[in-house]
């Protein structure tokens, strides 16, 4: 108590420009009561300072004051582009996010994701708007559908996330006996049967269930090429290619397919084949470093050295690794006398 | 009954069935001690994962493969003498080994050309280069030699070559990143980190890069480092591990083939002028058939097709297939990983491999060591494991394999965390054995039990205009009617040496016909109608 009346004489000495300076200083290293109670005070003594109007409504947002900021937040955000507009949609968005009031915060985020598109702040905020969304579609699903097919097929999906593919596999089988007719459970089953095991007798359970989904929906060209990629990994070319075709007469912009289908002709030196495929497929991705690849060797398998060259120059842009976030760290790396180093 | 039997064997007989049981006999053979490397139930830093190398090499001259395993951290890299009786004695001390740390790999060759076998370990830290004194006690010459180096690096894979054929040996030493445990984040730290899920030691994603080195020897017992103006140092994006030397575009130059770790592996073309152009992207070995860069361990050549040109193998991180690339002639390559029958395994991680003709059929065959990098993964209880098995693929002509692991006999099967391994024939009985460093653990000596019937051939080779070791020469063995090729390397496997001299099997050829040897010196030297089932010394004519 003796704390806070000395804060408060302190502050009845500063001027309002002092008192500003002093809230905003508080702000910005996390005392946001003090910086709420010195800011109040300046505009009390000087109102309309917007740059206070500002720190002030962040203060009271940092400090459950959300109800009284979001007017003076919204107002600073809808201005012009700048760091105290970027603070201010920050913390709007926060203020939304705790209300509950999403409908309003989507603007908010997808505005500052495109003034600052790699802006790690902006992104933990886009990050746990979805997240809270996705939280409460998943409560209500799972209050008021509990026996639905789909409940089994989201907590598979989500083991699926984490890694836990044998749960997965469970969950995708009880949703196939509740509902067997649904497109996509025997796919998404085949999918994490694969994930599960690295036993050569997963491929069989898993062709079993992309036939299945093909029983379904025969127009399903990616359990098609599923299919032809198990074949492939049991030397069945042949078959697989047949599989590969239909995958790309269902999808002829199935690129991946495209691929498949390339390197088998490639194998079977069926150059002039495999090099329509390839170039189709570079076309429609050209950031398909498997069709590059592909394209490039079967360039170079057909004498077009030059053709080689230039898809090689394109696989190297692609190829180019990304360099770790703590390498400045180890820069310094490079100084040291030899010596056994000892850990 | 009988009948029933004879058509059993039968049966097995047309299904191509071989009979073979490999035993682990490493402890009644004296190799009893462990070889320290970092944690075994977690590890906190990468330098923990990667070590470290075996080796087979006649250090006396006596006959027989004597043998040296790497230790990292905490304990002694040990020298071992094979008495000839089926026994390695421990000859580390008397002998002048005393360099610890984290030892990583291994290789050898004569460097000054005195005709004793000398050795090469890579550490994090400083290398040693040990001279072979007449057989009696190695020395620490790495100074001398001028192969200290300026600053702590992290070199793994090694390899001596004449890359200029000027009957010396060179030496090839790859860089696997920049490390420095003071400034590494810790498992979990970041997303280079984490393993499905479980924090694990961070790298080599997140690592600064390092770069190869090439050491060109002086021919006056000293190297000179020439990494920058050969061009080994200009690949600069590669997380370098193991090294494999050969002739792969046949123009009777010996280029270096290094496998990478989550980076595209190089293939260094030598030029013939002292320097070397970094091909592996257009030659087909860098990536997989799907263009992607692959957790490179360990490689292996060989002719897997008979047909004339050296194939590489490679292993790779579990859920990745190994990797076999058939050599297509010239040095250009394909992915024949899935027409070879290879592409079954994808829960190991793979590190030493090699390919030998267990059964002496003529066809090399094909073994790998397996084990985790991360001893956390057990904590997941999926498939994949910390301590696995090996994998023994038999080639059953031109170039298809069959996975003939689970019926090879318990030492197969036998769970390690296994890195280094090196083939070579320790009795000279014509079967090649497997030497494999575990880590944490006493290695692994595999030994198969029973012999094939079918004959073989050893040769040693010696230089004389060439470098003394004939590292780079190579050999064309006619018998039955069928060609073989090898070629004396030095390193290889992963960060391993095997047995220098060449071990070819003949099937039933009770003759070879024609032996032709490519030395490096540019001679070649034919000799006919050898006799079968023994060691033969050639020297250089």
């Amino acid at each position: 108590m003796r704390a806070t009346s000395w804060f408060c004489l302190c502050l009845l000495a500063q001027t309002p420009e002092e008192l500003v300076r002093s809230g905003v200083e508080q702000f910005h290293k996390g005392r946001y009561l003090e910086a709420r109670q010195t800011l109040e005070m300046a505009l009390r003594q000087s109102p309309g300072q917007a740059h206070a109007t500002t720190f002030l409504a962040l203060s009271r947002a940092a400090t459950g004051g959300c109800r009284e900021a979001i007017a003076d937040l919204a107002a600073q955000f809808s201005g012009p582009p700048g760091d105290l507009s970027r603070l201010a949609g920050i913390g709007l968005s926060q203020c939304y996010l705790a209300e509950g009031r999403f409908e309003e915060a989507y603007p908010v985020i997808r505005r500052l994701q495109a003034l600052y598109p790699a802006d790690a702040d902006v992104l933990y905020q886009a990050a746990k708007l979805h997240l809270k969304a996705w939280n409460e579609a998943v409560f209500q699903m799972y209050q008021k559908t509990p026996a639905s097919y789909r409940v089994n097929q989201l907590s598979a999906e989500i083991f699926e996330i984490q890694g836990r593919y044998s749960e997965a596999v469970a969950e995708y089988r009880k949703a196939i006996a509740k509902n067997p007719a649904a497109v996509n459970l025997h796919y998404r089953l085949g999918r994490a049967l694969l994930m599960e095991s690295h036993e050569p007798e997963a491929l069989s359970r898993a062709r079993k269930e992309f036939e299945a989904e093909l029983q379904i929906n025969p127009n399903d060209a990616v359990a098609e090429y599923q299919v032809a990629q198990i074949l492939l990994s049991e030397q069945n070319n042949r078959e697989a290619a047949t599989r590969l075709e239909r995958a790309v007469k269902l999808s002829p912009e199935f690129a991946e397919a495209l691929v498949a289908l390339g390197k088998i002709r490639l194998e079977d030196k069926r150059l002039e084949e495999a090099i329509g495929l390839l170039e189709r497929a570079v076309q429609l991705q050209p950031k398909n470093e498997a069709a590059r690849y592909s394209l490039m060797l079967a360039y170079r398998n057909a004498g077009r050295a030059e053709d080689a060259l230039l898809q090689k120059t394109e696989l190297d842009k692609l190829q180019k690794p990304p360099q770790g976030e703590f390498t400045e760290f180890l820069k310094k790396l490079g100084e040291k006398a030899p010596q056994q180093p000892k850990l | 009954m009988r009948l029933t039997l004879s058509a059993l064997g039968l049966v097995l007989l047309l299904a191509g069935e071989v009979n073979v049981e490999f035993s682990n006999i490493a402890k009644q053979a004296g190799l009893a001690h462990s070889f320290p490397n970092g944690g075994a139930q977690s590890k906190q830093f990468i330098i923990e994962t990667t070590g470290s190398g075996a080796a087979f090499l006649d250090y006396d001259n006596d006959g027989f493969l004597d043998v040296f395993l790497v230790s990292g951290e905490g304990g002694l890299s040990r020298l071992y003498h094979n008495n000839g009786r089926g026994r390695f004695d421990d000859v580390t001390s008397q002998f002048g080994i005393t360099r610890t740390g984290w030892g990583q790999g291994v290789c050898a060759a004569d460097f000054d050309n005195d005709g004793f076998t000398d050795l090469f370990v890579t550490y994090w830290g400083a290398n040693v280069l040990y001279r072979n004194v007449g057989g009696k006690r190695f020395e620490d010459v790495t100074a001398q030699a001028g192969l200290r180096q300026d600053r702590v690096r992290y070199n793994t894979g090694c390899a001596f070559l004449d890359y200029d054929n000027d009957g010396h040996v060179d030496l090839f030493v790859a860089n696997y990143a920049q490390f420095d445990p003071a400034v590494t984040p810790k498992p979990g730290e970041n997303p280079y980190c984490w393993y499905r899920n479980i924090p694990v030691n961070c790298g080599p994603r997140g690592l600064p890069f390092d770069r190869n080195i090439l050491y060109h020897n002086n021919g006056d017992g000293t190297f000179r480092d020439v990494s920058e103006s050969s061009g080994a140092a200009a690949p600069s994006q590669n997380y370098s591990l193991s090294v494999l030397t050969g002739d792969f575009n046949g123009d009777g130059r010996t280029d270096i083939y290094v496998a990478c770790d989550q980076t595209p592996s190089l293939l260094y073309i030598n030029r013939g002028d002292g320097t070397f152009s970094e091909e592996a992207l257009l030659r087909g070995v860098a990536l997989d058939e799907n263009g992607k860069a692959l957790s490179g361990m360990g490689a292996a050549a060989g002719d897997t097709h008979g047909d004339g040109w050296l194939d590489i193998f490679r292993t790779n991180f579990s859920d990745e297939r190994e990797t076999l690339y058939r050599n297509l002639g010239k040095g250009n390559f394909e992915d024949a990983t899935r027409a070879a029958g290879l592409f079954r395994n994808t829960r190991f991680v793979g590190w030493g491999c090699g390919f030998f003709d267990f059964d002496n059929d003529g066809w090399k065959d094909l073994l790998l060591v397996n084990g985790h990098a991360f001893p956390e993964v057990d904590r997941l209880r999926l498939d994949i494991r910390y301590k696995d098995r090996a994998i023994l693929y038999r080639n059953q002509g031109g170039g298809v394999f069959a996975d003939i692991s689970e019926r090879s006999g318990p030492g197969l099967l036998e769970r390690h965390p296994a890195r280094g391994a090196a083939f070579g024939d320790i009795d000279n009985d014509g079967a090649v054995e497997v030497l494999i460093n575990n880590q944490n653990e006493p290695p692994t000596l595999l030994k198969r039990s029973g012999l094939s019937g079918n004959n073989w051939i050893l040769l040693k080779l010696e230089g004389v205009r060439s470098n003394r070791g004939a590292v780079g020469a190579r050999v064309r063995v006619t018998a039955g009617g069928r060609t073989q090729i090898d070629e004396v390397r030095s390193g290889g496997s992963y960060l391993s040496q095997n047995d220098p001299r060449l071990h070819f099997g003949l099937g039933r050829a009770s003759r070879i016909e024609r032996l032709e040897i490519d030395w490096p010196s540019g001679v070649r030297q034919v000799r006919r109608d050898l006799s079968v089932n023994r060691v033969v010394v050639v020297r250089e004519p």
